[in-house]
């Protein structure tokens, strides 16, 4: 027992104390992985939301909408399908590789690049996600809105999105989750990210057990977190569910 | 004030009407009434655009509404809507359905859209609910709010798209009795309903459609003592 307890603390030392690794390596590369999570996440729910009104406006309204404008729609329908089809086609590493040594080729902006790969990449997932919320909703709604004299966007604004977030919620904060384990693919471009803190730390001490068991515990208690905050915000907005 | 000349529209390959041709004064209250799947409820729809006819022209106070160059948003302000499955907004509190509208298109202030809301509740009878949400009410109560809602714009004239049909039996007349005083207070009101009663007692004109077309019309009690058309007879026998 007193052997192991004297590993333990050998390895700890090394791992964590050892040249501020703790700091270095953990604490900079968490930060990295939250900045580059939060990024992405920003980005791909804007880019989400916009996409899903395209396609249910195009779904929904296209008989309604002539000239310039339907032309429009139906272009942007076409623009976004193209888009759901290739990010939803290929694998998420092969998207960074592309976006940092091609299209960033030149700047070597890691975290620039990181965030814009997992943004759009996200972007597709949410956009998928927001507009089965959107179709949830029942069609009297947007009756109702337009019958009163709202316009289409104010309807969606008003009445439509507010019920759907509610509706995809849940699915929203699974794509938040796997988004931010995701991230540590970021790897493969060498982002430090707390991924790459553990391997660089397991490349200096030999040692795999104490740096990966370590950052797995900080994945998960992450992920805990995140699911708790999401619990509490869910119930929060069912309050009007609630006799 | 609202003119329809020889009114089509399909969806796909079914033709649910067949050049309708009719006319309504202000001030008339029209019940429409007949089988399900005679046009009825898409007629009503097409009076505010919620359907698109396939052609034919609709004038709306002079305006013709199925022009491209109307905007179809103001025109729907004056035209308020009720809806069989009433339709309230769940995320927000009833006070909050009135006045989304009003305050939304900037036709009042908050406070303007607030007097106006609690004005409406007074009038359908429910003050006490302002701050509830639609799912705590009951059918007849959800409607009444429904009411109140489209009148929140003070609109030129009402459309009921078969109001009491998602009601239980007993809440049938808190309904009817609100749409009742509205008829006494002298709005424009055109109703698609299968309550009889309320079409002997409340309706200036009654229509009888079949087939996408309107087939007899005639002011309440000769239509409903001496029908001619031999299908209204029929419907008539089966529903009275």
């Amino acid at each position: 027992m007193s052997e192991f307890i004297q590993w333990f603390q050998e390895q700890f030392y090394q791992t964590f104390i050892e040249g501020d690794r703790w700091y270095i390596y953990f604490a900079k590369g968490l930060g990295t992985t939250l900045e580059v999570t939060v990024g992405a996440l920003i980005l791909g729910v804007v880019i989400g939301v916009c996409i899903a009104i395209i396609r249910s406006a195009y779904d929904s309204q296209r008989v309604h909408w002539r000239g310039l404008g339907g032309i429009l729609l139906g272009l942007g329908n076409l623009v976004c399908k193209v888009y759901l089809t290739v990010i939803r086609g290929t694998p998420s590493t092969v998207q960074l590789l592309i976006m940092y040594f091609i299209i960033f080729g030149s700047s070597q902006n890691m975290i620039a690049a990181a965030i814009i790969s997992f943004g759009v990449n996200s972007g597709a997932y949410v956009a998928e996600i927001v507009r089965s919320g959107i179709m949830s909703i029942n069609k009297g709604q947007m009756e109702a809105g337009r019958s009163l004299g709202l316009n289409y966007a104010a309807t969606m604004r008003y009445v439509i999105i507010p019920q759907a977030i509610k509706n995809i919620l849940p699915a929203l904060g699974n794509e938040l989750i796997t988004l931010l384990k995701e991230t540590s693919i970021c790897t493969v471009i060498g982002l430090m990210d707390l991924t790459k803190g553990a391997m660089i730390v397991q490349s200096r001490t030999y040692a795999p057990w104490m740096p990966y068991l370590s950052i797995a515990v900080i994945y998960l208690v992450m992920v805990l977190i995140l699911t708790k905050l999401l619990g509490i915000l869910e119930r929060r907005l069912r309050a009007s569910d609630q006799r | 004030m609202i003119s329809v000349k020889n009114l089509h529209k399909s969806f796909g390959d079914h033709k649910v009407l067949i050049g309708v041709n009719e006319h309504i004064e202000k001030g008339e209250k029209v019940v429409i009434i007949g089988p399900s799947g005679s046009g009825k409820s898409t007629f009503l729809r097409c009076l505010n655009l919620l359907e698109e006819p396939t052609s034919g022209e609709i004038v709306f106070e002079g305006q013709n509404i199925t022009s491209k160059q109307t905007d179809i948003n103001l025109v729907r302000r004056k035209m308020g809507m009720v809806f069989q499955q009433f339709n309230l907004f769940p995320h927000l509190t009833v006070k909050e359905n009135i006045k989304l509208a009003p305050v939304k298109l900037k036709v009042m202030t908050d406070a303007q859209a607030d007097k106006r809301a609690m004005e409406l509740l007074a009038r359908v009878g429910l003050p006490d609910k302002a701050d509830s949400y639609p799912i705590q009410l009951s059918g007849g109560q959800q409607q009444r709010i429904a009411i109140a809602r489209a009148l929140a714009m003070n609109p030129d004239v009402m459309l009921f798209d078969e109001p009491t049909s998602a009601l239980d039996p007993e809440m049938v007349g808190e309904v009817l009795e609100i749409m009742k005083e509205l008829a006494d207070d002298g709005m424009t009101m055109v109703v698609v309903t299968h309550e009889m009663g309320f079409a002997r007692e409340v309706g200036t004109r009654v229509l009888f459609m079949d087939g996408g077309n309107i087939v007899e019309q005639n002011e309440p009690k000769a239509f409903f003592e001496h029908p001619q058309n031999p299908r209204l007879k029929d419907f008539l026998s089966k529903v009275l």
